[in-house]
């Protein structure tokens, strides 16, 4: 009896493994947070189906809420057995495990949106989000009638310190008076910590606030509800959350990437590398909110414009908070250096360490 | 062999069966209102599982879950309730990552064990504080062990955000990488490191400790009746001490395997609850060294089911969970008593 | 305008200390009832995540706190199946629990991640406004909860210590064969005290999604479950303390980020700690003498009429 029944199930499970149709593309995608978020996650989740809509024959497995620890690992071997050819690790903290796991699977293409070495079967890609970050300065360093920005930061990474750097450079260069003050929460997710934050900020007299966490929107509804200005980042359609204090925002157009990526993996020619884009490529500035002056959004754009011609904000000389040199004179920091920021320029209230 | 011989082995079997089919029509029927498809859910759980690298997730993912269950399971010969595993192991890993980084450059056969000694050496401190303030009938060591849980990993995340943040390109809050020296050994092209015969070794011993030895009769004693013990001469103080540090020596373990064996640096998350686990594993097992290896690979099994219904039904890995609750519901509620 | 360090730092404390409150609340209930809920965890993110869902559906937070409040009461109520009714261990029965809301409340909450939600509305006295500082903070600008919050304490604590019925619950903690012996069921008011509890607990969940910070996350307490578990036995087991002990622990939280917000930083671990280290020195300066306040049953298993 309970033989004959577990006979059953293994036919049962047989009928369902023979699947008809296999696809021409399984691409595998670890999220650190919820592909729901109006944040980072949701970013990689939007250009992932659109692959999937543009490219037929494409399948595309998700893991949400994964660990940067070895789990992640774990997840994507799972995910090449599942028959991914195509693994995006999209999160800094994944590096260890996925080039551990590429190094097994040579047959496997992986696109980590990190830093460091490309190889063969192993790219790097990532949205030079800092660098863009200044012309959201600029906005800000316009909106503001205290002169006192705020932003908060998830973990203080060097890319996190990079976006705060040209945020503060962007306003300052159109508002001398300006400064930027900094909270930490010390997690990319910590939702009580991040209204928190928020709460701090405004009662330091901060009108407009940036965030660089997974999802904004725990922090723009908090800015909203006190009355402040929010510049949005991650996703473009965090405008709905603020409909009066709303500026502008950062949001990631991975899309043609994407679908370039999982194009030469089906016709096997990928090849790893690192690709950096920033605005005009795989950053995109989200529309302004009502109560930004069409002065205000010329300046902005022209701000744009200016880095999409090549302007690099990390010019020295710059001096951090503390009043030292970081950067003589003529030297820069390239978009491929974005994870190196180990100080806050000046006008920047907060420590490093 | 006649039936009645047979009915002590099948019994359980049968027993061990209903229950884990009763917990998995009850997680069905959840998927289901979630409008998922249980079957294909199981069929590529099993899929996954069936092949090598799959079984050796098992085991990657049970080797710190037996530990700590002995960490709980030896103290809890002397009626104490160790709830503090997760402290533990996160000391453990915080004691090993400080040999690892401050010994001089050592070769292998040198740095392996001294490192191993100081992730026991972590646990057992650690739990020692609980095992002292009980001794000393100061606090339960129950609440003391809980409280301590989420000091630990505290401790490990102000090291890593601090003094040992590694100086790298990208200041992610983690530790620098450990010599190779430190690394355990992996086994086969896959994820199973020497955490997992340390985690054997420990199993064997701790039979060994309290079926084999004067000591654990001694033990046995004590968590009979502490006064009566006291009154044969049997240093009861000192064994509660012992014990609690032996078992947080253990979660230590686990702690040093997890770092040393997997990740390759201290980081934060290092451990998903596995000292939680670890008290249920030990719960359930009766505290009998087999039980606990066939406990932790249950639990290894669900949790591996965990990846596959995120990957292929899209649902949260946390989902799992309810199926880990619906198993210890069942079991809970057959047996009933304040045993432990 | 500004807001001085001390202002800030209650403002923040009084945000989250209230869902610390209404946990700590219901704990103690249950406690005294004799029964350790080491499930809290679970049981608050259930009521977050229900919560955050019912609203996200319904579009009213009423319906959502209503909701939460519910799934609080029906959480214990599973739980006071396992212990009270079949007996089982407490603390893996509690275990047990909090696994079931880690799972639960992904399952539930998942479809709305995202959602956009209109929280508990908030209101301020004009009269209250009108104080220096005030109307430029979050202070008295609260919901519901938030007011209710001291109201809620101090009807916890009459009716724990000031009726016949608190004084039921307070007897079978303390002994429930003497309590079985004085013509008292200690079943039905074990029962009553964890639904009771339950909601406090659903409520304190649904304040974390609904008000605080109006989203739903996986994991979003942080370990408040625990926070509130140490903060009983800080607070003596005692809802008036507990007012005291989940401003202080609130309090912890806000202050490195305020202080952070000044350009100063001290490391936010050190004051994580603040809640557990502080719940061990109290126990250790009771040190262990016989007349503390926890109930002299809590955690043990009553099986019939001993």
């Amino acid at each position: 009896m309970k033989k004959s029944g577990f006979i059953t199930l293994i036919l049962a499970l047989a009928c369902f493994t023979a699947q008809a149709d296999p696809p021409r593309l399984v691409i595998g995608a670890v999220y650190v947070g919820s592909v729901n978020d109006y944040g980072y996650n949701r970013s990689f989740h939007d250009a992932l189906a659109q692959v999937a809509r543009d490219l037929p024959g494409v399948k595309v497995l998700e893991a949400e809420n994964v660990p940067e620890s070895a789990t992640a690992e774990g997840i994507m071997e799972g995910m090449i057995q599942q028959g991914a050819r195509l693994i995006f690790p999209t999160s800094f903290g994944y590096a260890a495990s996925a080039r551990k796991v590429a190094k097994r699977h040579k047959d496997v293409a992986f696109e980590y949106a990190g830093d460091g070495d490309a190889s063969r079967n192993f790219g790097v890609f990532f949205g030079s989000t800092q660098i863009a970050w200044y012309p959201m300065g600029v906005a800000a360093g316009r909106m503001t009638k205290t002169n006192k920005l705020g932003f908060v930061v998830g973990m203080p990474i060097g890319y996190a310190l990079g976006n705060v750097n040209a945020f503060q450079m962007g306003a300052r260069s159109v508002n001398k008076k300006v400064q930027t003050v900094v909270v930490v929460t010390g997690g990319w997710a910590d939702k009580a910590k991040e209204a928190g934050a928020a709460n701090a900020l405004m009662d330091q007299g901060c009108d407009v606030v940036g965030m660089h966490v997974d999802s904004p929107a725990t922090i723009i509804q908090t800015v909203e509800a006190r009355g402040g200005m929010s510049i949005g980042f991650q996703s473009t359609e965090a405008r709905a959350l603020a409909p009066k204090g709303w500026i502008t925002g950062l949001g990631f157009t991975w899309a043609p990437f994407f679908t370039k990526v999982a194009r030469d993996v089906m016709a096997g020619k990928f090849r790893g590398e690192a690709v950096y884009q920033g605005l005009g490529g795989m950053v995109a500035i989200a529309p302004f909110g009502p109560s930004v002056s069409a002065d205000v959004q010329r300046q902005v754009n022209e701000a744009a414009q200016k880095i999409i011609k090549g302007f690099n904000p990390f010019t020295g000389p710059i001096k951090d908070n503390r009043g030292n040199l970081v950067l003589p004179p003529g030297a820069s920091i390239g978009s491929d250096q974005m994870g190196s920021f180990d100080w806050y320029a000046e006008g920047i209230i907060g420590k490093v360490r | 062999m006649s039936e009645t011989a047979l009915r002590p082995i099948l019994r359980p079997i049968l027993r061990h069966t209903l229950v884990a089919g009763a917990a998995l029509a009850l997680f069905s029927a959840i998927l289901l209102v979630a409008g998922k498809n249980p079957l294909q859910a199981a069929a590529d759980s099993f899929r996954s599982m069936a092949s090598v690298y799959g079984f050796s997730e098992l085991l990657v993912r049970m080797t710190p879950l037996i530990l700590t269950a002995v960490a709980v399971a030896l103290p809890s010969r002397l009626g104490l309730i160790n709830v503090g595993g997760e402290g533990q192991l996160y000391m453990g890993a915080w004691m090993a990552t400080a040999g690892a980084l401050w010994f001089p450059p050592l070769p292998r056969w040198a740095m392996l064990p001294l490192v191993a000694a100081m992730g026991f050496l972590g646990g057992a401190l650690w739990a020692a504080i609980p095992g002292i303030l009980r001794a000393a009938k100061l606090v339960n060591e129950t609440i003391a062990t809980l409280l301590l849980n989420y000091v630990a990993p505290l401790i490990v995340s102000y090291s890593i955000f601090g003094p040992w943040k590694a100086l790298g390109s990208s200041a992610y809050p983690e530790s620098p990488a450990y010599p190779d020296a430190a690394l355990l050994p992996t086994f086969f092209e896959t994820r199973v490191h020497g955490g997992l015969i340390l985690a054997l070794l420990a199993l064997l011993a701790y039979w060994l400790l309290v079926d084999k030895t004067r000591w654990g009769l001694q033990m046995r004693a004590i968590g009979g009746n502490a006064e009566a013990a006291q009154r044969l001469g049997i240093p009861v103080a000192m064994f509660l001490v012992a014990a609690l540090a032996l078992g947080g020596g253990m979660a230590g373990l686990a702690g040093m395997g997890e770092a040393m064996g997997v990740h390759g640096r201290l980081r934060q998350g290092l451990s998903p609850g596995f000292g939680f686990t670890g008290f249920l594993i030990a719960w359930l097992a009766g505290g009998r060294p087999l039980g606990i290896l066939f406990m932790a690979f249950l639990f290894a099994i669900i949790t591996a089911a965990g990846d596959t219904l995120q990957i292929t039904q899209g649902l949260p890995f946390s989902v799992v969970n309810i199926l880990l609750a619906m198993i210890l519901f069942i079991v809970l509620a057959r047996r009933p008593g304040a045993s432990r | 305008m500004m807001t001085p360090l001390a202002l800030g730092v209650l403002a923040g404390a009084v945000l989250s200390g209230t869902s610390l409150l209404y946990a700590t609340l219901g704990e103690t209930l249950v406690e005294r009832s004799g029964i350790v809920n080491l499930g809290l965890e679970g049981v608050l993110l259930m009521g977050a995540s229900v919560g955050f869902s019912v609203t996200a559906v319904t579009g009213n937070p009423w319906i959502g706190l209503a909701a939460a409040a519910l799934t609080g009461g029906l959480a214990n109520a599973l739980f006071g199946w396992l212990v009270v009714l079949r007996k089982a261990n407490q603390l893996a029965s509690g275990l047990a629990m909090m696994f079931f809301g880690f799972g639960l409340s992904a399952l539930v909450g998942a479809p709305h991640v995202g959602a956009v939600i209109v929280g508990l509305p908030k209101w301020r006295p004009a009269w209250l406004a009108a104080l220096p500082w005030v109307s430029a903070s979050t202070l008295f600008n609260y919901d519901l909860l938030t007011w209710l919050a001291l109201p809620v304490a101090l009807l916890v604590w009459w009716v724990l210590f000031k009726t016949r019925w608190g004084l039921g619950v307070r007897a079978v903690g303390e002994s429930p064969g003497a309590a079985y012996a004085s013509g008292r069921n200690p079943a039905v008011l074990q029962f009553q005290a964890l639904g009771f509890g339950g909601v406090l607990a659903g409520l304190a969940g649904a304040h974390l999604s609904l008000s605080l910070t109006l989203t739903w996350a996986e994991y979003m307490t942080a370990g408040r479950g625990f926070i509130a578990i140490a903060l009983v036995i800080f607070s003596k087991w005692n809802p008036l303390r507990a007012v005291a002990g989940a401003l202080l622990f609130g309090g912890a939280e806000a202050l490195q980020l305020q202080l952070q917000a000044r350009g100063s930083l001290i490391s936010p671990f050190i004051l994580d700690m603040m809640p557990y280290v502080l719940t061990l020195l109290v126990l250790l300066a009771w040190g262990g003498s016989r007349r503390l306040a926890a109930p002299a049953g809590l955690g043990r298993t009553f099986f019939g009429s001993e």
